[in-house]
This record gives C-alpha cells, structure tokens and sequence, in this order.
C-alpha cells in the first residue's frame, strides 16, 4: 500500500511544475501590462510605474521571476488582489466553504437519487421504469445547466414564490459565522427562522448544481450493476438461496462499487466547473463566482493563484479517489498501477 | 491490371458489407434513430438558412419589443416565437443560430481528432520520454475543472466565438489524447503490426495506414460526445459574455440576453434552452447508437 502511494505521490510532482509554470504563464501571455491594468482608467507617471516594476518583480528574468514566484507560493504566498488588496489565499479560505457546502449538497443529491434509481433500474432491466429512467437521466445529461438553472428559478421562485433567488441567506440575519457553512453557523446563532433561510437558499443552487452527476451516476451505475449481475457469482449467491435484496446490494454493489467511485472523484471537477455557472446565476459568493468575477475584474493574481488553488483540489480528489480504490480492491494496490 | 480491379472491386463490396451491417446494428437503437432525424433536420433548416428564416436574425423591430410567442397571450403569427428586447425576431435567430451550433461542433472536434490522434500516437509509438512528456502534459490540463480552463484561456485569447472555440478544443484534447494512446498501445502487440514491421512498413505507415484504423472505433464515439459537449460548452461561455458576442445569434448569447427577464417575460428563455437541449440530446442518443453499433463489447445494455 505504501509504495503504491509513493509511487502515486511522485507522479504528482511534474504535474505540480507544470500547473505553477501554466499559472506563471497565464501572467505573461494575458494581454496588456499588469501594472497599467492595475493602475486602471488614471494612468501612472513613469517613476511611479518603473517603481512598481521593480516591486512585482516584473524587471527581472523570466526564469528568475518563475522561481521566486515557486519559492513565494511555497511558502503561502498567493499574490495579492488588485482589486481588495487582501491575499488571495485569504480570500480563497474565505469563499471556500461556500462552495463546499454547495457541491456538497449536490454531491448528496445526486447520491441519494441517482445510485438507488440506478440499481433499481437495472434490477427492473427493460422495464417501464427502466425506460423512462434512462431517458430522464440522458435529458438531465443533456441538459444546458444555466438553462435548467434559471427554469428553476422561474418555476420555483418566480412561479410559486417558494425560495429566494440570490444568495446565502436573507439580508435581515446578522450573525457571526465561525465555521463558514451557512447550515451550521445559523444553527449556532440563535436568530430565529436563520436555519430556515439558509435551507431554502440552499435547495434551488444544490439542485441545479447536482443535477447533471445525478445523471451520470443513475446511468454508471445501472450499467456497471447489470455487468456484476450477470457474473456467475451472483448465480451462486442466487442458488444459494440467499434473498433478491441480499444478492443486489451485498454481493453485486460492492463489486459495482469501482466505476461508481471512478465516475464520483470524476465529477468533483465537474462539480467545480459547474459551481462556475451555478454560483453566478445564483449570486452564491463561492470560489466559483469570485473566478469569474476576478476574469471579468482582470484581477490577475487572484485568477493566477485560484487556478493553482483548485487545481490543487482536484489534484487531491483524484489522489484520494485512488486510494479509495485500494481500499475497496485489494488487487489494485497489489498490481501498483 | 485485372487482378487490381478485382481487389478494389472485392475491398469495395466488403466495405459495403459493414456499412450494412453497421447500419442494422445502428437501427436497432430507437433513440439513436430519433436523434438523427432531429439532426437531420436541424442541417437542412442551417444549410438554408438564408431561404426558411422570415426576417433578418439582427434587424429591429421597434414598434415590435418583447412579443410574446403566438401560443401565448397577444403574441402573433408575424412574430411566431415573439420578439427580444431589442425587437429581433426570436423565430430568426433561432434558424440562424442553428449554424452556430455545427459551426461550433465540427471545428473543435476537427482539432481535437487531427492533434489528439497525432499526440496520441506520437506517445504510443515513443514509450518513455515523449510519451511520459506528452501525458504529463495532458494530466496538467486536465487538473483545470474544463469551463475553468475555457473562461482562462478566453480571458488570455479575448472574448469572441473563435477564441472560445480554440479553448474548448484544448481542454478537450488530452481526453482524445489518452484514448487514442492506449487503443494503440493494445494494438501495438497484434501480429498484424509485427508482421508490418517485418516487411519494412515505416513508422509512419505503421501510425497511419495500420494502427490507426482499428483505433477508430472508441474515438468516433468520443467524437460524437464532445460534439454535444462543445456546444453546451460554448453556450456556457457565450451566456458568460466569453462566447460569441452581441449582436449574434448564438443560443447562449441569446439566453444571456434573456436572463434580465427571466420574471418578467419567461418565455424568452424557453426556446433557445429548450433547442440546445434537444441537439445536445439528440446527438448524445446518437453517440449511444454508434457505441452499440461500432463496438458490441461497450454494448451499454439496453433491454
């Protein structure tokens, strides 16, 4: 186990210098001078602008320039905002638990209705229910997320009145938030009807955003249950005598398991890539809306450490998702790869 | 002389046999069939659009602003989908923005089929160095979540239809890569290609006239895919204004225009998402009929 994880952490080391010499680069390929975009509409005189040249570094070599900027994120250093003048890595913490609470309420989402409707489908195979699952699950695969998202804002805000369209919490609530997550922070404050508001601003976004890998999982594991359920220890297990419930979820899910958690580290990026549309329809303040808000702002910086920075995550995901798959097939960990 | 028609003729009618055979394979598929009649259609209404549309897609109207569709409360049948807020005629940029939707598609898979295919064989046939050089830097784009990756690469390219193209592409690409490196890597261990070998085949002809071929299969579905992929992709960035930009009628863009009136006037939204839906659907349904067709083994068993 130890050297499969050696031999997995190794691996991330080139991929580490490329994605800080992608991000390094991201800096110097952007158009237009970083310290005029900084200085904005004003202008700068020239002692002025040679001045911070040199404080950025931007006089130096290339390559020299590269290994300071190695060195700086080594030791925690993201870069400053142009924008709020705070470290990125601050803000970064800041914004982060608001997409984490938001990817996992999607991530549970999807769990709790695309793996069940995906046995069960399988189970049913060439069934009515069958059928129209797929075809739902295709549509959901299928579907534009900003549309969907919006369609459920008209229908459920819009239309029914039921749940606010922006945000995190209503704007009456004032209270300290230690932890970050709404759901906790409202519980702990007191403030009556707090948890209520955090709910319902919570349930549309969570929605939107777990809709498409509640799709995929429905279809991934309908497939990789109809494989197990056709191998000739399920017959065994069968002529055994054991019960249906039994022999589908003991003996075949946990030999389905493996591209089922394939396909859920998978959908980490997609919950992040997702979280970019989702955050900014709903105005959710997560790290997804504040990259495209730094896009727009031309916050270099932020966009240049926020890239690292998830990176970084998913990075992480797919290394614990391997992991996993040691823990749940010990042939993996003894092949190496 | 002869001999060499025969062959041809012999090559020919084989070739014949599979497309058949692929054919009733394909047929099998009800979804599959549906999609491609709804593909069909959306061709023909984009190759013409110039004679089907009833108005020009960015002319004004401005005794016309926000019309609703006909089926609703006074909408008419001069404005069958109703109008923008500008006063454009929604039932023309719909027929106009069908040509986005295979614009968009054919050119990123175009650059993802021709570099994936090289990048992936380059590596398959140069284990070691190039390969472990190429995968790195395929696993490097790969770390960026996709929509991540676009938005930076259209803020470095600048906002515009092309450029967000170009970006989808590359974020694409490493999927083509990985998938063409290991097919060739299987097929790399067949007697066919040691025998090719034997005879003096260059490795170019080795890449390309006999490895390449029975590594088709997977891509073409994976083509099919990141078809509908690009298009919802490129409708993503275009209602993020890093798409195609104002006044075209792209579908994203246009869903983009709507969303200010998503309260108010929600029928704007309707058509365009509902028409991205559809294509993005029906070319997913046709990319699980040619999996079916092309490869019983990746059968996803239907029934």
């Amino acid at each position: 186990m130890f050297s499969f994880l050696f031999r997995r952490l190794l691996v991330l080391i080139p991929t580490y210098i490329g994605i800080t010499l992608a991000a390094f680069a991201f800096i110097h390929v952007i158009p237009g001078d970083p310290i005029l975009v900084m200085a904005g509409e004003r202008g700068l005189p020239p002692e002025k602008y040679a001045e911070l040249m040199h404080a950025f570094g931007f006089d130096q070599p290339l390559w020299k320039q590269y290994f300071d900027y190695v060195g700086q994120l080594l030791q925690g250093n993201f870069g400053i905002s142009f924008v709020t003048g705070r470290p990125v890595l601050d803000e970064f913490f800041e914004l982060f638990p608001a997409t984490v609470e938001l990817a996992f309420f999607a991530l549970f989402f999807a769990l709790l209705i695309g793996i069940p409707a995906g046995i069960i489908a399988a189970v049913k195979r060439g069934t009515f229910f069958d059928h129209s699952l797929m075809t739902i699950s295709l549509t959901g695969f299928s579907m534009p997320l900003f549309w969907w998202a919006l369609l459920l804002i008209v229908f459920f805000s819009g239309y029914l009145g039921w749940t606010p369209v922006s945000g995190r919490i209503s704007a009456m609530f004032f209270f300290d938030t230690p932890t970050g997550f709404m759901l906790i922070d409202s519980l702990l404050s007191d403030e009556e009807g707090a948890f209520k508001s955090a709910v319902m601003h919570l349930i549309l976004p969570a929605i939107a955003l777990g809709t498409i890998p509640m799709a995929t999982f429905a279809r991934q594991s309908r497939s990789a249950m109809l494989e197990t359920l056709n191998e000739d220890f399920i017959k065994t297990a069968r002529a055994k005598g054991l019960s249906p419930f039994r022999v589908t979820i003991v003996h075949a899910f946990r030999n389905a398991l493996i591209p089922i958690v394939t396909v859920i580290g998978l959908s980490v990026g997609v919950l992040l890539g997702g979280a970019i549309l989702t955050e900014t329809i709903f105005s959710w303040p997560g790290i997804g809306k504040w990259m495209v808000d730094s896009i727009f702002r031309r916050d270099y910086p932020v966009v240049q450490g926020g890239l690292i920075l998830i990176a970084t995550i998913v990075i992480m995901v797919n290394l614990m998702v391997d992991i996993l798959y040691g823990i749940i097939d010990p042939r993996i960990r003894k092949q190496g790869h | 002389m002869n001999v060499e028609t025969s062959t041809n003729q012999s090559q020919q009618s084989a070739f014949m046999a599979v497309l058949a055979s692929f054919w009733f394979e394909f047929r099998q598929n009800k979804g599959a069939l549906y999609g491609l009649i709804f593909i069909s259609i959306l061709a023909f209404i984009a190759i013409f659009a110039d004679f089907i549309s009833p108005y020009d897609p960015i002319e004004q109207y401005r005794d016309a602003l926000k019309l609703p569709p006909v089926w609703a409360e006074g909408g008419t049948w001069t404005h069958i989908f109703g109008t923008d807020a500008l006063g454009r005629d929604q039932l023309s940029r719909m027929i106009y923005g069908s040509r986005y939707s295979f614009y968009i598609g054919f050119i990123v898979i175009f650059f993802c089929l021709t570099i994936g295919i090289v990048l992936g064989l380059i590596a398959a046939f140069n284990r070691g160095f190039i390969e472990n050089m190429i995968m790195r830097l395929m696993d490097i784009i790969l770390a960026f979540p996709s929509l991540l990756m676009a938005l930076a690469l259209v803020a470095i390219l600048g906002p515009s239809l092309e450029n967000a193209m170009i970006a989808i592409a590359v974020v694409f690409i490493p999927h083509f890569v990985r998938l063409t490196r290991a097919q060739a890597l299987s097929e790399l261990g067949k007697d066919y290609v040691s025998s090719s070998k034997t005879m003096g085949a260059s490795t170019f002809r080795l890449m390309f006239i006999n490895v390449l071929p029975n590594c088709m299969a997977p891509l073409i579905v994976q083509a099919t895919m990141s078809f509908s992929s690009a298009i919802l992709d490129a409708a993503a960035l275009g209602f993020l204004g890093m798409g195609a930009q104002p006044p075209s009628p792209e579908w994203g863009t246009m869903l983009a225009d709507s969303r200010q009136y998503i309260l108010s006037d929600p029928w704007m939204m309707g058509v365009p998402g509902l028409a991205i839906l559809f294509t993005v659907l029906s070319i997913n349904l046709i990319g699980d009929g040619l999996r079916d067709a092309l490869d019983p083994k990746m059968k996803t068993a239907k029934g």
